[in-house]
């Protein structure tokens, strides 16, 4: 189920913030749907081969973003408050964008271009 | 709350040319422990002293209940022990121990140990004076692993190991994690496998303990800023920087309770922080060790 | 429970010293049988062998099983079982024991009912026989205690050639005290104060070194 997870110490990142960025991956593709069931902190930290500490500080950190919801008893689940895949998705477009120097309000612009010249070539 | 797997409280032990000095060390159920220390730091005599194969001079040494050494046969039959030093018996088969072991350990878990044999590349019929040293390595975690103890204990279980060897191991080791009543203690040279696995690391140095924390703590609280410090401009002392090196007019503070706040200190005082960066667990530990050596001979 | 680790342990030694305790044993009977074989030299050269026999046994034995167990580092395993420093020597000198009085004990009954029954030597020999006899049991009893005490081979060593100079001057004493060599050539066996004594000197000697081996192991705070 999980087995393409990739950490790496030699990433720049702690691993801590690498497991989050691939939970939210997951979650902005679509594989991890809303309301799905996720492994367990430990059943997590066993798959990956890291400390069960380093899984539990990154579930809290994703409990407090509002990604996951974790119920005592009952192990964690992404969360339902719809949207979030849109929202992950577009959170991670407005990154890359700063990456590669584009402001957002460009950024708004340039995608509602690109929208229309798609659009039309659809309806040829 | 359940009890600690293992307890140390104030325990010494001296030696002619070595002493363990005020050791206290808790390991709380269900967690993973590295021990890191340098040769000779006295990692060895520690565990030694958890299993009670040495007697400690004075201190208190609770292992999963029990008292050491006092208790040591009844914490034994839940406490899986191997260390570098440790051989089996070279004329005889790696099958033959399997049996030795399941005759002697009710919890012997034949099908895992099967399991285990096949992962590690193992056969029951090998002689354990033909295995190359890791696979003897490899064979001795086996006897440990299969009778899935309480606590693990182990001294150096990946040093001197290949990659391959090395992952096979760590996969195993966590594996154990799976059982949050199982807890495991091990000490190693290999800082990458602990910064990995480790929950709680606790650093060791000619017989002290200097430091011990949650991993995620280490990690958190210890930066290095690399500060450009122009003519005239004095460092101010901050609390958080253990120490820092100059050359020339630059400069790298290490901090080991670092807050954002440390970075606007320096910046206030006039000098630039070009860069703060994260420490691995190797960088913390060297200069935890360099710092506090420094310190006891001062 | 206690007692099934400790039974494995010895069980463990039955396995890994069988076979020079059986070249032993075949040894002592080649030894005999050469004796049985009748003849002067067959006789001298059998007494021999047998002597060398039981003497290499009780020696050899603790050494292997006992100073190479640490040296090769198999104690480490050993007492990573839940065992006390106490239960492994219990277990060790149980099987050590078991291990060289079968071919002592073998030996020394074929050897006796040979010199009851055979005629080839003049049963007034047996008092000093048996005191001859006792001398490997002594050596193995000082060597095991050495090796487990003193924890390495050089212990063991030491105590192998103390025991191999003190047998040639047991001997000579023998020869020079008339009361032992009084009834050498009797054709009945004659016991007297003096063999008597001796014997029970050695029959005590035996269980009074375990004993003492026992009583410093026990105390002992280091023992990997």
């Amino acid at each position: 189920m999980d087995g393409t997870f990739a950490i790496s110490q030699s990433d720049k990142r702690p691993m801590y913030l690498q497991i989050i960025e691939q939970i939210k991956q997951r979650i902005a593709v679509g594989d991890w749907s809303e309301g799905r069931a996720i492994p367990s902190i430990r059943q997590l930290a066993v798959d990956l081969q890291v400390s069960v500490i380093t899984v539990k500080r990154a579930y809290l950190e994703l409990e407090r973003e509002g990604v996951i919801v974790t119920q005592q008893g009952k192990g964690s689940h992404v969360a339902s408050n719809g949207g979030l895949g849109k929202r992950l998705r577009e959170a991670q477009a407005t990154r890359l964008a700063a990456m590669l120097g584009i402001r957002p309000k460009e950024l708004e612009h340039r995608l509602r271009e690109a929208g229309d010249r798609i659009s039309e070539k659809e309806t040829i | 709350m359940s009890d600690p797997a293992i307890e140390l409280s104030g325990v010494r032990k001296n030696y002619k040319y070595f002493s363990l000095d005020n050791i206290h060390l808790t390991v709380p159920e269900g967690q993973i422990m590295g021990l890191i220390g340098p040769n000779g730091a006295g990692k060895s005599t520690t565990i030694r002293i958890i299993l009670g194969l040495v007697h400690q001079d004075s201190g208190e040494v609770r292992v999963l209940g029990h008292r050491m050494p006092a208790e040591q046969i009844a914490a034994k039959w839940d406490i899986g022990f191997a260390s570098e030093d440790m051989r089996l018996y070279e004329s005889l088969t790696i099958g033959w121990h399997m049996d030795f072991m399941r005759r002697i350990y009710p919890k012997w878990d034949a099908a895992y140990a099967r399991l285990l044999l096949k992962r590690f590349g193992l056969r029951a019929d090998q002689k354990v004076k033909g295995l190359s040293h890791g696979q003897r390595v490899k064979a001795t975690l086996l006897m440990v692993l299969a009778r899935k103890p309480k606590l693990l204990v182990l001294d150096e279980p990946t040093t001197g190991l290949d990659p391959v060897a090395r992952h096979e191991i760590l996969r195993e080791l966590t594996a154990v994690m799976a059982d949050e009543g199982r807890s495991v203690l091990f000490s190693s040279h290999n800082t990458h496998d602990v910064e990995q696995i480790s929950d709680r690391v606790t650093f060791i140095d000619r017989g002290r303990i200097i430091d011990s924390m949650d991993k995620e703590v280490y990690l958190e609280r210890w930066r290095r800023l690399h500060l450009e410090v122009p003519h005239g401009v004095e460092l101010p002392v901050l609390p958080g920087i253990i120490g820092v090196r100059r050359d020339g007019r630059l400069a790298i503070a290490t901090a080991n309770a670092f807050v954002p706040d440390l970075a606007h200190a320096y910046e206030s005082s006039g000098a630039r922080v070009h860069s703060v960066e994260n420490m691995t667990l190797e960088e913390i530990f060297v200069a935890n060790v360099e710092y506090s050596r420094e310190e006891v001979e001062a | 429970m206690r007692s099934s680790v400790v039974g494995q342990l010895i069980r463990k030694d039955l396995v890994l010293y069988w076979k020079p305790i059986f070249t032993a044993t075949a040894a002592a009977a080649a030894a005999l049988a050469l004796v049985l074989a009748g003849g002067e030299t067959p006789v001298f050269v059998g007494v021999i062998l047998f002597f060398i026999a039981l003497i290499l046994a009780g020696h050899m034995l603790p050494l292997m099983g006992i100073a190479n167990e640490r040296k090769k580092q198999n104690l480490a395993f050993l007492m990573s079982l839940p065992i006390s420093s106490i239960q492994y020597t219990t277990a060790k000198l149980i099987s050590s024991l078991i291990l060289f009085l079968i071919p002592w004990l073998t030996a020394v009954i074929v050897g006796v009912w040979i010199i009851d029954t055979r005629g080839i030597f003049p049963p007034g020999v047996l008092p000093d026989a048996l005191i001859l006899a006792f001398l490997p049991l002594l050596g193995f009893c000082l060597i095991t205690g050495a090796v487990l005490v003193g924890e390495t081979e050089g212990w063991g060593i030491a105590a192998n050639v103390f025991c191999n100079i003190v047998y040639p001057f047991f001997w000579y004493f023998m020869l020079k005290v008339p009361a032992l060599m009084a009834n050498v050539k009797s054709p009945t066996v004659v016991w007297n104060s003096a063999s008597l004594t001796i014997l029970a000197w050695e029959f005590a000697l035996a269980p009074l070194m375990l004993g003492l081996t026992y009583f410093i192991q026990s105390r002992k705070r280091d023992f990997v």
